[in-house]
């Protein structure tokens, strides 16, 4: 089962990052899923692939009401993202699932109706959550050519979805990076491979820059906090991506 | 593995040996009804050799009538044949979904035994019943329409020798009409086969 970890807190507005399943087989690559929280409802990010569904909502319950769920956000169209969609909505059919226009032809291949998807246009849109404004900011083509981050201002959390993934080697599963220059090991061959467009991860950056960032919290791998946000965002920028030898 | 994981492990191998025996039967099927369509052409030319021989093949112009009408009779069975074999692919196939989908709720009842998540497993399995019993009545269809289909043929086989013996008092038709009803019967000879081996399959046997 995979465990929740409260990553901020202020009264009922929570980040829980629901991660590290022990059990877990090891071909399937490992996820973090987030649980956005606010006045009694939540938002659930990147809910995970169908084989996974057994754990995330499990961790999911111990920690909050899975019936109070008020959407689901899908960062892109993959399948670890969001292949277990079908099975949420079993559980809660009347539920959203927000995504890049891009794919709302191609996610419902997952599972829902044409009342289920709420899509996103490519400049981005406001997200409300019992009132609280979180901001689905563009990453498009960081990796997927429609692909969104979420950004909650007053929590100063930013999901980036796959941009900061890392994929650690066994036994180094911190929730947190610790080692900056260790840790980006990891995340190289994951940037350089995945993200298709050099010009797009330079808008990235400048874009997010910008913004007043707490935490960046990807898909995959640990969460940048503090000053190791900065240094991420500048180690992308200067590093050269989509290229691939073959 | 709890023996109701263990269940479902087992009714989802059953699930996807029976998808790839309907499989199997759609593509024997359609094999069939290619032959089924030669049959129609060849009933035609048999009927225009019986005009020409004139009153030397009156009983075999009867004959090649009757075998027109098997030749359409047949094509609608297995045209409502292959509507079967679709609703029976399209049920095993739900079938295979629900057990992925009720796999994956029992995990989470079982991690997480809240009493929605019991509801929702609870609803996931009247639906799968529902299926396997839409499957199951599929299935007889299928079973019933395929023994049609068998008892049709074996008249065809009947029309075939008949027009065989027919054949011989053809005068100077006699050889082309032999040769006629000769390939008439033993493509319904084929046809005979294939549903004879339709019949045993697995898929209505269970074993």
């Amino acid at each position: 089962m995979k465990t929740t970890k409260t990553i901020f807190q202020d009264g009922n507005h929570k980040w829980v990052a629901i991660v590290r399943d022990p059990e877990k087989p090891n071909f399937l690559i490992d996820t973090n899923e987030y649980l956005v929280t606010h006045g009694g409802q939540g938002l659930l990010l990147d809910p995970g692939g169908a084989e996974i569904f057994p754990a995330v909502f499990s961790a999911l319950s111990a920690e909050f009401d899975p019936s109070t769920l008020a959407g689901i956000f899908a960062s892109h169209q993959d399948p670890d993202i969001c292949s277990s969609l079908a099975l949420w909505l079993e559980f809660n059919p009347q539920m959203p699932c927000y995504v890049s226009w891009l794919w709302g032809g191609f996610i419902p291949h997952f599972g829902g109706s044409a009342k289920t998807f709420v899509t996103i246009p490519d400049e981005g849109a406001d997200i409300s959550l019992d009132g609280l404004i979180l901001r689905a900011v563009p990453a498009h083509y960081l990796h997927s050519s429609g692909n969104f981050n979420l950004y909650d201002k007053i929590a100063k959390v930013l999901f980036s979805g796959d941009v900061g993934a890392a994929l650690l080697p066994p036994g180094q599963d911190g929730l947190f990076v610790e080692n900056f220059d260790a840790h980006i090991r990891h995340a190289e061959g994951f940037h350089k491979r995945w993200m298709g467009s050099n010009e797009a991860k330079r808008r990235w950056c400048e874009r997010v820059s910008q913004m007043d960032i707490d935490m960046l919290c990807p898909q995959h791998g640990a969460i940048y906090q503090g000053a190791d946000v900065q240094r991420f965002i500048n180690w992308f920028d200067e590093l050269q991506v989509g290229i691939v030898a073959a | 593995m709890t023996t109701a994981l263990t269940t479902i492990s087992a009714t989802a191998s059953k699930a996807g040996v029976d998808l790839l025996r309907i499989v199997r039967i759609n593509e024997e099927i359609k094999s069939v009804v290619g032959v089924a369509f030669k049959i129609n052409i060849m009933a035609l030319n048999a009927i225009f050799l019986a005009k020409r021989a004139g009153t030397a093949a009156r009983g075999f112009g009867v004959l090649s009538n009757e075998l027109r009408v098997f030749s359409q009779d047949l094509r609608n069975c297995m045209s409502s044949l292959t509507g079967l074999i679709h609703g029976c692919v399209n049920e095993v196939s739900l079938v295979l979904q629900d057990i992925r989908h009720t796999r994956l709720l029992r995990q989470a009842v079982e991690m997480a035994p809240t009493a929605r998540i019991c509801q929702v497993l609870a609803a996931r399995e009247i639906e799968n019943d529902r299926h396997s019993v839409r499957l199951a009545s599929l299935r007889k269809q299928l079973k019933r329409a395929l023994e049609d289909a068998f008892q049709m043929v074996e008249l065809g086989g009947v029309l075939a020798k008949s027009a065989k013996i027919e054949a011989a008092y053809g005068q100077s038709f006699a050889v082309p009409l032999a040769q006629v009803s000769g390939e008439f019967d033993a493509i319904v000879e084929e046809i005979r086969s294939s549903l004879e081996a339709l019949r045993r399959s697995a898929f209505f046997t269970g074993k």
